[in-house]
C-alpha cells in the first residue's frame, strides 16, 4: 500500500474532469490510498510570483507534512511549481522567513520534509513496473503512443532529480503493450503558456507536435500533464487549421492509457470528453474477458 | 590526428540538402573546431565564410553547427568533436545564412539587444556589496553564444522572440543596484516577443554552457516586473489582463477559474465571451465545463490572507 497525501490541482477540478475521474479508478486498481488536500490553493503554475506562490506552496508542504505523508500530484506544472519552491526551501534562511511571515498566522510551520511526487514517478518508483505489468488485462498491442511530457517534468534537473525520470513514460507504454512513436518534441513546451498571451506561437507549437506523432505514425499521444491536454487537445483543430493542414491526433492523459491497459471502460475513464475524438483508439481496445470495476 | 571537416557551402538559401565541402586536416585532437577551420581558410581555401573572433570562449562569435548540435567551436576541441574521425559543421538555424557558415548576427541578436535602452543610468548608489552584484556578474558572463535558442521553443517557432540572451542582458540592467530605470526597462522588456512570451520551459537553462540559467533569470524578471506593478509592456496588455485575472482568481477563491481567466484574459466578458464561446459550447456539450458559478475553495480565506500579507511585505518597493 503506498499512501500519499494528494494534490489534484484546478484543471483536474475544472476543464479535464476526465483526468481526476480516470486517475481515481487506476490509484484503486494499484493500491494507492490518497488523502486528498481541498483546502490548499493554486501552485500559481508559473504565472504568479514567487513572492505570492511561495507563501502558497509553502503552505501546501505543510500540510502533506503534518499528515506525515508526501505529496502526489498529477500535474507537471503543479509538480514543477511546487517542486522548486520545495527546492528554495530547504534554504533554512529563507523557509524561516516564510513561516514567520506567512505561515506562523495560521499556526503552521514547514520543517522542509515533505518530498513531491508526479504519479508519473509513482507508477514507477512506488507502484513499480513489474506489478503494473502483472495488472495488465488488456495489452495495448499494435498500438503507437508518442510521449509528451510538459516541461516541469523534464527540466530544470534539480527540480526534477533523478534523470532517468525523463524516460518513464515510453517504459510503462512499453510494460502496458504499447508502442513508443518517439517525436523531437515529447520534452518541449506544448504552447498552453502562451496561449492567452501570444496565441499563434502556441497554435505553431501545438501543430508541430502533434503533426510530429502523425507523421511518425502514431495512433494518440499520452501525457501527464493536464495543461499540455487542454493544449493539444482543446487547439489541435485551431493549430492544425493555422499550419493547414489535417492532423486529428487524440491525446490521452497518463492514467488514462494506463486504466485502458488494465481493463477500464473507455467511457468511464472520460475518453468521450476529449476535444479531439478518441473513437478510433477505442475501436482498436480488445475486449476484456471479464468487466473490470474499479469500484 | 587526421580529420575531414565537411563543411555546409553556400550562400543565403537553406535547404534540406545543402552541399558540404569536405577539407582534411592533420591537426592535434586538442586543437579547436575553430582553429582548424582558420587552418583550412589560411592554407586551403580562402573562400570559407565562418564567424569567429577571440579564439578563447569570450566573444560567443564562433557559434555552429557541430555533427547537428550547437556550440561555441573555439572551445570545443576537434578530438571531442569528431565522429569516425570526421566533423560535420552546418550553420546555426535560428537566424539568416550569410554564405557557408556564416550567419546574420545583427539578425541573431544585436537587434534584438538594441531593442531594449542600453547602460547603467546612474541612480547615485555610489558602493554596493559583492552579495549585491553577484546575480548581475553571472548575467554578466553570457557571451551571447546564443546556444540557448537551441532549445527555446518560442524561438523554434517564432523567430523575433527576444530569447534567453537579450532578456537575461535586461535582467543584467534591472538588478544592478545602481541603475534607476528599472521600470522602464521591465515595461520595454514586457512588450510583444519579450519577457511574457516566455513559456518557461526550462530549456535555455539546460543549454546555456556558461552556467547562467537563463529561464532562472527570465523569471526572477518577471518578479521583479510584477513587484514593481508592471506585468506586460504598452503594447500588449493582453499580458496583464492574464496576470491580473489570474491572480484575482486564486486570491479570491484559492484556485483558478479557468473560465473567467480565459474570458478575461481575451479582452473582458463581451470580447473575451465572444472569442471564447465555441470552445465553451463545445466544453459544454463534452461535459468538460458547467455553467455553476466558480467555488470557493474550503482554505480560500487562508489563500486570501496569504495575499494580503504578500503585499504588506512587498510594499516597501512598490
Amino acid at each position: 500500500m503506498n499512501r500519499f497525501a494528494f494534490y489534484p490541482g484546478c484543471v483536474s477540478k475544472g476543464s479535464c474532469p476526465e483526468l481526476y475521474e480516470s486517475v481515481e479508478q487506476v490509484m484503486d486498481l494499484l493500491d494507492i490510498e490518497v488523502e486528498e488536500l481541498t483546502d490548499v490553493g493554486c501552485s500559481g503554475a508559473g504565472v504568479l510570483t514567487t513572492e505570492v506562490s511561495d507563501p502558497i506552496n509553502a503552505r501546501t508542504l505543510a500540510k502533506a507534512e503534518q499528515m506525515g505523508l508526501a505529496l502526489m500530484t498529477i500535474c507537471s506544472t503543479c509538480q514543477g511549481v511546487i517542486g522548486a519552491a520545495a527546492l528554495r526551501l530547504q534554504d533554512p534562511e529563507y523557509r524561516a522567513f516564510i513561516n514567520k511571515e506567512y505561515l506562523a498566522a495560521e499556526g503552521l510551520e514547514y520543517k522542509g520534509t515533505t518530498e513531491v511526487k508526479h504519479f508519473l514517478w509513482v507508477l514507477v518508483e512506488d507502484v513499480g513496473l513489474d506489478e503494473l505489468k502483472a495488472l495488465v488485462r488488456r495489452p495495448l498491442e499494435g498500438m503507437g503512443f508518442s510521449p509528451f511530457y510538459g516541461c516541469y517534468l523534464r527540466r530544470p534537473a534539480d527540480v526534477v532529480g533523478r534523470r532517468e525520470r525523463r524516460t518513464y513514460i515510453e517504459k510503462i507504454t512499453e510494460v502496458l503493450g504499447g508502442t513508443v512513436v518517439n517525436i523531437s518534441g515529447k520534452g518541449k513546451c506544448c504552447g498552453f503558456p502562451s496561449l492567452t498571451i501570444n496565441e499563434p506561437n502556441a497554435l505553431a507549437m501545438t501543430a508541430k507536435h502533434t503533426g510530429e506523432a502523425k507523421d511518425n505514425g502514431a495512433d494518440a499521444m499520452v501525457t501527464p500533464c493536464p495543461l499540455c491536454h487542454l493544449e493539444l487537445d482543446g487547439e489541435q483543430t485551431q493549430a492544425a487549421a493555422a499550419a493547414r493542414r489535417t492532423i486529428e491526433m487524440p491525446i490521452l492523459h497518463l492514467p488514462q492509457m494506463v486504466g485502458l491497459a488494465l481493463g477500464l471502460d473507455p467511457k468511464g475513464l472520460g475518453l468521450g470528453r476529449h476535444f479531439v475524438s478518441t473513437a478510433k483508439i477505442v475501436a482498436q481496445l480488445e475486449p476484456v474477458e471479464a468487466a473490470v470495476s474499479a469500484t | 590526428m587526421e580529420l575531414t571537416l565537411n563543411v555546409r557551402r553556400g550562400g543565403t538559401r537553406r535547404s534540406a540538402d545543402d552541399s558540404h565541402q569536405a577539407y582534411h586536416v592533420d591537426v592535434e585532437p586538442e586543437t579547436s573546431v575553430f582553429e582548424a577551420l582558420v587552418k583550412v581558410r589560411e592554407e586551403q581555401d580562402g573562400t570559407l565564410a565562418f564567424r569567429g573572433n577571440c579564439g578563447v570562449g569570450f566573444c560567443g562569435d564562433c557559434t555552429m553547427l557541430v555533427n547537428g548540435r550547437q556550440e561555441v567551436v573555439c572551445l570545443m576541441p576537434v578530438g571531442k568533436a569528431q565522429k569516425d574521425d570526421e566533423i560535420k559543421i552546418d550553420p546555426i538555424p535560428y537566424a539568416p545564412t550569410v554564405k557557408d557558415v556564416m550567419y546574420d548576427a545583427k539578425r541573431f541578436i544585436w537587434d534584438k539587444v538594441n531593442s531594449f535602452s542600453p547602460g547603467v543610468v546612474f541612480n547615485g548608489v555610489e558602493q554596493v556589496t559583492e552579495e549585491e552584484l553577484s546575480p548581475v556578474r553571472r548575467a554578466m558572463r553570457c557571451t551571447m553564444c546564443g546556444i540557448c535558442d537551441q532549445g527555446c521553443t518560442v524561438i523554434d517557432v517564432n523567430l523575433d522572440f527576444k530569447g534567453p540572451a537579450a532578456l537575461n542582458k535586461v535582467f543584467r540592467y534591472v538588478f544592478d543596484p545602481r541603475d534607476g530605470r528599472a521600470k522602464e526597462r521591465v515595461v520595454e522588456a514586457g512588450e510583444t516577443n519579450g519577457v511574457w512570451d516566455c513559456v518557461h520551459c526550462w530549456e535555455a537553462s539546460d543549454h546555456c554552457p556558461f552556467d547562467i540559467d537563463p529561464t532562472h533569470r527570465i523569471m526572477e524578471l518577471r518578479d521583479r516586473s510584477v513587484r514593481l506593478g508592471v506585468k506586460s509592456g504598452t503594447g500588449n496588455r493582453q499580458a496583464a489582463r492574464h496576470y491580473n485575472a489570474f491572480e484575482r482568481s486564486v486570491e479570491h477563491h484559492g484556485w483558478l477559474d479557468e473560465r473567467n481567466v480565459a474570458i478575461q484574459s481575451y479582452g473582458g466578458l463581451i470580447r473575451g465571451g465572444l472569442k471564447m464561446m465555441p470552445t465553451g459550447l463545445a466544453a459544454l456539450r463534452r461535459g468538460k465545463a458547467n455553467l455553476l458559478p466558480h467555488r470557493k475553495r474550503p482554505g480560500a480565506s487562508a489563500i486570501k490572507a496569504l495575499f494580503a500579507r504578500y503585499r504588506e511585505v512587498t510594499r516597501t518597493e512598490r
